[in-house]
């Protein structure tokens, strides 16, 4: 049966993440000022919430109650704007999840105790990893790999130990190179660490990068991961991504709508667009742009969970929850910045900061262009034909 | 608990209407547009289907589903959004009498909906007025003894010299109410369709009520009162469905082409520029339709649905006519020439996404 209803679980779960968005609030202001410039002031777990359940282990424990694990996930990030992460707790360190899932024995000896990120993305291979020029050489003198080349846009890897890093290997007798990866750790000599990315927004999502010059790694740092299968994850992130967005595009409504309730603008859905004032449209307009992405991470999540999360039998969905969700939330907060008037400017309150921090959102984790590409591919039985 | 999960039954309606699409309604669509008049022949076949006849029947006993309904409106708006309305306008009418209606009502009119041929009636709720809206009726109805009496003019009415019921939605005792108006009572006037954009083989035209004598039996839920809103956001929820049909048919349409047509060297279809509208295409159909679902949802589960309604209904307007405006573009000249059913679509487009109150899901 259709149904658009929340469980009691579904519930609690987002009451529990909305709060905890909330409790962060206060900090968005002064996280967003300091934390590409001190960004190790702020470790672990908040003290303001230290004696709260948190919304992740919350979810872990209700999950058989809820409309699905992966549902109620993306119910919780859609009212999880990205102003503040009170938990820092080495959950996004993604490379260690990375060694978890491929590493060896022995490799989980050496490297489990290190939080590593993932580092995929160069300067001229954002989109288009094959592009890519970070290389891997096999020194069969040393029984060693000597790494070269830049990694850029790496999330978190100021504060973590390391990446787990994807680069190209040498030419096969075809001429193709393979893709390798390897553990790359700080303390390795030649690794050097480049300073934090100074963004637009989202800055307390600390960037950084690394250069790699004749960096020497034993054999062992070289993980046989696969890239495709992790890649899958994909299918799973990307409609999070339009969650999160839409997470700071509903708190940019909310203002919007009581401010305006504030100024006497209380916007009527019964009545018709002629009765309507050009700022009352407009919100109506926006309104239903967040709906309707709302439906498609509803329904990509809906397949994930019943087709499981390692399928590709929803990407298409995950892509279209990706590409609506990034492009309704550039148009709603600009749009709801320009209704709102040049008082929102001021940085005294977080409209101007959540206008900034969505923008991200149609482009990492697979450009609009990128998600464009898959969707019409799949739509019209190509494959490199579309490029 | 979120679920997309279609019954048996819904899935089995489902691919039934997107066949009856295919293989009837498509192939005569045009013909249709040409004659501006749907023929007897057509209107039996949709009324074979079952579907009007059904919304007469009891809610509770599953008779009739809001949500049910908006699939089967997307499968016929994708043929033929046209006889897609002409089922949706006496949809509405049928099912405002049995939500609404009073137990004399329900017995007195539903009747006339379960026979042999089709029987048509409508929701007559939009006037002739630039600048009309329906939080505000000229129409009027005024209490005169046990009676009312019905003054003013409505427009766009579906199939309306065909009706034989109007449900004519006027201002009565300060707020907006319905009164169910057989065709033939004495001050019924109606016009000669003007021929319209779009949608033309609905016959869409004006009814006048030159002071119409209404008893107060025929008022929608005898003085218990009716929820024109109700009707309103049901329309709005059907509109919207038919216009996801419409975007998807534009879209299947569209596919082969660009991929068979060679420019510069390569298919259309490969170059971004027309690839990626194919892709927002398919990313808006299906935004509209689960923003759809959800609104029939409500409405079905009697949760209020106004909001929804009205956000399905906006979304669904704004997105069906760009697909309209960008399934047209990629044809050429092609698709400004009736030889394709684009330079069709895209006038139906613009024309369901202004009407209020012509469906009903």
């Amino acid at each position: 049966m259709v149904d658009f209803s929340l469980t009691e679980a579904d519930r609690r779960l987002v009451a529990l993440a909305h709060r905890e968005n909330e409790i962060g609030r206060k900090y968005a202001r002064e996280r967003d000022r300091d934390s590409e410039n001190e960004p190790s002031r702020v470790r672990g777990i908040h003290p303001d919430v230290a004696d709260l359940e948190s919304p992740h282990d919350a979810l872990e424990r209700e999950k058989d109650g809820t409309s699905g694990l992966v549902i109620a996930e993306a119910l919780m990030d859609m009212v999880s704007a990205t102003d503040v992460n009170l938990r820092d707790t080495g959950e996004d360190a993604f490379g260690t999840w990375m060694l978890n899932d491929y590493g060896s024995k022995e490799q989980k000896a050496k490297y489990g105790h290190l939080r590593l990120a993932i580092a995929i993305t160069e300067p001229s291979a954002g989109s288009d990893p094959a592009n890519m020029r970070t290389n891997a050489r096999y020194d069969p003198v040393t029984d060693e790999y000597v790494l070269n080349g830049e990694k850029v846009f790496i999330s978190f890897f100021n504060k973590f130990d390391g990446a787990v890093t994807l680069m190209k290997g040498e030419p096969d007798g075809k001429g193709k190179t393979p893709f390798m990866t390897f553990m790359v750790t700080k303390d390795m000599p030649g690794v050097a660490e480049i300073p934090q990315f100074k963004k637009l927004g989202i800055r307390s999502h600390e960037l950084s990068g690394f250069h790699l010059q004749d960096v020497r790694v034993p054999a062992i740092a070289r993980l046989d991961a696969d890239f495709g299968k992790t890649m899958s994850k994909f299918n799973h992130n990307r409609p999070l991504v339009a969650a999160h967005a839409l997470a700071g595009a509903r708190s940019m409504l909310d203002f919007t709508h009581a401010k305006l309730a504030e100024a006497g603008l209380k916007v009527d859905y019964a009545k018709g667009r002629s009765a309507r004032g050009a700022n009352e449209d407009r919100l109506v307009r926006m309104e239903a742009l967040w709906e309707a992405a709302w439906g498609t991470v509803m329904r990509a999540k809906w397949l994930e969970h019943e087709m499981g999360s390692e399928s590709h039998g929803y990407r298409v969905e995950a892509s279209v929850a990706k590409a609506l969700g990034g492009k309704v939330v550039r148009q709603i907060t600009q749009g709801c910045l320009e209704i709102l008037g040049p008082e929102a400017l001021s940085e005294e309150y977080l409209a101007e900061k959540w206008f900034r921090d969505a923008r991200i959102a149609d482009i990492y984790e697979g450009a609009g262009e990128i998600q464009r590409i898959l969707i019409a591919r799949a739509l019209l039985g190509y494959k490199n034909e579309l490029n | 608990m979120i679920s997309f999960e279609l019954s048996e039954e819904q899935q089995i309606v489902r691919s039934t209407m997107a066949e009856f699409g295919r293989s009837v309604l498509a192939p005569q669509a045009r013909r249709l547009d040409t004659d501006s008049r749907i023929d007897d022949g057509a209107l039996a076949a949709l009324w074979s289907t079952g579907i009007i006849q059904a919304q007469a029947g009891d809610e509770e006993a599953g008779s009739r589903s809001p949500v049910t309904n908006a699939i089967i409106l997307e499968e016929i708006g994708a043929a033929d959004a046209t006889v897609a309305i002409a089922m949706a306008s006496t949809m509405g009418f049928v099912q405002a009498i049995a939500d609404q209606g009073s137990a004399g009502q329900r017995a007195g009119l539903l009747g006339h909906f379960t026979g042999a041929t089709f029987q048509a009636a409508a929701v007559a709720m939009m006037e002739p007025r630039f600048g009309f809206d329906v939080s505000k009726f000229a129409t009027v109805a005024a209490r005169s003894g046990d009676d009312f009496i019905v003054r003013g003019t409505k427009a766009m009415v579906p199939l309306a010299s065909r009706c034989s019921h109007f449900l004519v939605v006027a201002e009565a005792d300060g707020a907006a109410d319905a009164f169910i108006v057989p065709r033939d009572a004495a001050g019924v006037t109606i016009a000669q369709p003007k021929g319209a954009l779009g949608l033309r083989a609905l016959e869409l035209a004006e009814v006048g009520f030159d002071h119409v004598k209404v008893p107060a039996s025929m008022r929608l839920g005898e003085g218990n009162g009716s929820d024109i809103q109700r009707i309103i956001d049901s329309a709005r929820v059907g509109i919207s469905a038919v216009l996801a049909g419409l975007s998807r048919g534009v879209m299947d349409y569209v596919i082969p082409y660009t991929k068979e047509r060679v420019v510069h060297g390569a298919p259309l279809a490969q170059k971004q520029a027309v690839a990626f509208n194919i892709a927002d295409m398919h990313i808006d159909v299906e935004a509209m339709r689960w923003l759809n679902w959800r609104a029939a949802w409500e409405l079905e589960t009697r949760l209020p649905a106004t909001k929804t309604a009205q956000l399905a209904y906006t979304y669904a307007g704004a997105q069906a006519m760009r697909i309209a405006d960008d399934g047209l573009q990629a044809f050429g000249g092609h698709g400004f020439v009736k030889a394709h059913p684009l330079e069709l679509w895209y006038r139906n487009a613009r024309a369901l996404s202004v009407l209020e109150g012509a469906a009903g899901v």
